[in-house]
């Protein structure tokens, strides 16, 4: 009220001027109270809202300056991801980086018929880049007047180039991601398939389904393409002139486990794993999937008095002099335990095992006993699933009560079946100087040195790679000698097993190798199922004319692919190294 | 000064408003860009996948195995060729004569087994080898390369090149100046027809 009065008592107003009501006609009590509740509320909002800034603005620091470039990044990763090129699948990859699988984007063409202009000129053109296509059927999609028809799926980049190039418009690609195997059958078992919803089925591809789906850069193999190409051809060329069923092949690297090839015949093509060939039965197409080395559970026969002499030097149950009475055929139970190649006289260990003789190692196993052999059977890990990156492994089979005719049959490789592979990894312990090494499909990174189990003393190692060198010196692995490299060896041909007798005709021939004796780097081994006795190896269908000849070959043609230096075999140095004392001065009869 | 105030602010607003669009633009323009890089490496990388595959696919063992039998005839090394010491090198053989028709190209790009169709080649058992030791100077060899040229067996990979169905390997040979691309091209067209 006093404000108004001052106004109007302003001597200088205009006359016809009237000062607004600018403050609320309330009384001043009243008037204060309301203006500072306004104020208050003010005052409050106001700093509501500095909050709500200071939490944005504080919120930015943090997002650009206090996390530097991980908030950018994550942007990017969004982006990266919608953009993403990598494929559903990772790259396979051998040892030396050449692709055993991969993924493309594989094109399915299909059209809109609605869109189709002239159906007769877009058949024309359409056959003229897709000859396997039929005319008739094409012209009858195109005028069908469908808004979507098939015209033919899976394109290869160069066809889908031709058609784009044809410039028909209503002609589509759909993408669709295909696994491709570029060497097809050359390392089919390992690698595997995968079906059409890019899930591993076999091989690698299913056991390391999960890597290889993870895996933005190439899974690499410990394999070798040449030496798997190799393996392959000579394999084949054995099956055809024997006649046999199939044949299997590994190479380690004994060293450090990692396999260089690995092999299983007949084999398929994992490009088209269903239908390998029409006119083979659905039992022969799954025949071929199988793979041998690793599921095929075979009694291998004399490979195993490696073993025997092994468990027998390394207890200290024998020693290279010590001589066994072979002059007679063992007779136990209803069982006869007879020489292919008998010599009818007491043999020395390196003569049992140079002439492979059964009851000779019949009667090492026996002086050993039933406990010793089974537990240095378990340390060569024989009696469980070999370790390995692959889903498609057997068990062992063996005696449950390891009665003494089993002893006796165990030690020349009856009455139990193993793996190749278990056999293969157990040899490359025997001659690398008694240390296991799991067997592995993984590349090791040069000069690694994986870890091991000591099963065998290098004492014993050393001998033991005496006596295989014999084999092949004098033995029955002659035509394995490939010169130059030192190979050394055991064969063994097994009878098959058909129905609970050993069936004469049906053979398993084997050789387990490795080379160069004097300092292993590689075993090998090679199998034949069934084959037949040629003109050629004068009727024999035994490993010594079989498959020893071929990992003769083998060995030849790879040898300098892996880089083993031949050496001069009658050198000094290599003759001391691989010299048996007991023998020297003796006349070898040769097997 | 309120005026003046205004306007500051007024100029100040639209200034903002002008940079952030101008910004936003270029961000766009920036964007669209790496857009267009990032599906273009998308299809290169596609692309050098493919080209990949179809590479590894060409290099199938099998068919280097085959188009060598047909082609080169090259033989696995044996144990006997490879020395480890240069003590195990057995001297070599005297060289050829000079006057003779040369042996066989010091480029020849292999060695054809020894067979009807490669007479000339028995003449030194190591062609390779011996001819790049001959001390005779590398243009009077041109020349006398050049004149090599019309022996028919030499030209048989040239022009008239017709793989043989049979396992006898085709015997292929630079003849000396003829360049390097000739032969190749030549080795191509043999390909292409015997497909």
């Amino acid at each position: 009220m006093g404000s108004l009065q001052r106004l109007d008592e302003n001597p200088c107003r205009p006359r016809h001027f009237r000062p607004p009501p600018c403050a609320p006609v309330v009384d001043d009590e009243r008037a204060t109270a309301v203006l500072e509740t306004c104020r208050t509320r003010l005052v409050a909002a106001a700093a509501l809202f500095t909050v709500v800034f200071l939490v944005v603005a504080l919120r930015l620091v943090e997002i650009v300056v206090l996390s530097g470039g991980s908030a950018e990044s994550h942007v990017g990763r969004i982006r990266a991801v919608a953009l993403s090129t990598a494929p559903v699948r990772a790259d396979i990859v051998d040892r030396n980086d050449k692709l055993l699988a991969t993924t493309l984007d594989s094109p399915s063409l299909y059209a809109d018929p609605r869109q189709i202009i002239d159906a007769d000129e877009a058949t024309r053109a359409i056959t003229s880049v897709l000859p396997e296509l039929d005319p008739g059927e094409i012209h009858a999609k195109l005028i069908s007047g469908k808004s979507f028809v098939w015209i033919k799926r899976r394109l290869t980049p160069r066809q889908e180039y031709d058609v784009n190039r044809l410039g028909i418009p209503g002609l589509q690609f759909e993408h669709q991601e295909r696994r491709i195997y570029p060497f097809g059958d050359l390392a089919a078992h390992v690698v595997g398939f995968c079906g059409i919803d890019n899930n591993g089925l076999a091989g690698i591809e299913r056991a390391l389904d999960g890597a290889v789906k993870g895996n933005a850069g190439p899974i690499q193999l410990s394999l070798d393409a040449r030496v798997q190409f190799i393996l392959h051809e000579e394999l084949t060329k054995v099956i055809g002139d024997f006649n046999a069923k199939g044949a299997a092949g590994i190479i380690m690297d004994v060293r450090t486990g990692e396999i260089i090839g690995m092999l299983s015949l007949p084999d398929f093509d994992p490009n088209h794993p269903g239908a390998t060939d029409p006119a083979l039965s659905p039992a022969e197409a799954k025949e071929r999937t199988f793979n041998k080395v690793t599921l095929g559970d075979y009694e291998m026969g004399s490979v195993f008095k490696l073993f025997t002499a092994a468990m027998a030097l390394d207890s200290g149950v024998a020693s290279m002099t010590k001589q066994y009475d072979a002059s007679h055929d063992i007779h136990i139970g209803r069982f006869t335990i007879e020489d292919y190649h008998g010599k009818h006289r007491w043999l020395s260990v390196p003569e049992i095992i140079m002439y492979s003789s059964n009851i000779g190692a019949a009667r090492m196993a026996v002086d050993a006993g039933a406990e010793r052999q089974r537990s240095y059977l378990a340390r060569f890990g024989l009696l469980k699933p070999a370790a390995i990156e692959l889903d498609e492994v057997a068990k062992p089979h063996f005696p449950a009560p390891w009665r003494e005719i089993n002893v006796m049959t165990i030690a020349y490789g009856h009455g139990i079946s193993v793996t190749p592979l278990q056999v293969i990894t157990a040899v490359s312990a025997i001659v690398n100087g008694g240390v296991l090494h799991r067997a592995t499909l993984l590349k090791l990174p040069p000069g690694a040195n994986p870890p091991g189990e000591q099963v065998i003393a290098p004492k014993t190692s050393d001998q033991m790679r005496k006596l295989m060198r014999l084999v092949v010196e004098y033995g029955t692995a002659k035509l394995g000698a490939a010169p130059g490299y030192v190979v050394g060896g055991k064969t063994g041909t097994a009878e098959k097993n058909s129905g609970g007798h050993y069936d004469e005709k049906k053979l398993l021939s084997s050789f387990i190798g490795a080379f160069p004796m004097q300092d292993p780097r590689y075993a090998i081994l090679t199998l034949v199922d069934e084959p037949h006795g040629t003109k050629q190896s004068h009727g024999y269908a035994t490993a010594g004319w079989t498959v020893v000849p071929a990992t003769s070959r083998i060995i030849e043609r790879i040898a300098p692919i892996l880089g083993v230096p031949p050496v001069d075999e009658a050198s000094p140095a290599i003759t001391r190294a691989l010299m048996i004392e007991s023998l020297q001065g003796k006349r070898i009869e040769t097997y | 000064m309120t005026r003046l105030g205004n306007v500051f602010w007024l100029v100040l607003v639209l200034a903002a408003g002008f940079t952030t669009f101008k910004v936003k633009y270029a961000v766009q323009d920036i964007e669209d860009q790496l857009n267009r890089t990032r599906r273009q490496t998308v299809a290169e990388q596609q692309e050098t996948r493919v080209l990949t595959a179809e590479w590894t696919y060409l290099n199938q063992p099998e068919r280097l195995a085959e188009l060598n039998r047909r082609f080169l005839g090259l033989t696995a090394i044996t144990a006997k060729q490879l020395q480890r010491s240069i003590e195990e090198i057995p001297l070599r053989a005297p060289a050829a004569p000079t006057g003779a028709p040369p042996a066989a190209p010091p480029d020849a790009l292999v060695e054809a087994s020894p067979g009807p169709a490669a007479p000339q080649a028995a003449a030194t058992p190591l062609p390779v080898t011996s001819a790049a030791l001959n001390p005779v100077p590398a243009i009077a060899r041109t020349t006398r390369q050049a004149d090599a040229i019309s022996p028919p067996d030499e030209l048989s990979a040239g022009e008239d090149a017709r793989p043989p169905g049979s396992a006898t390997p085709v015997r292929l040979a630079k003849a000396g100046p003829i360049p390097a691309a000739n032969s190749l091209d030549a080795l191509i067209a043999q390909i292409a027809e015997a497909r």
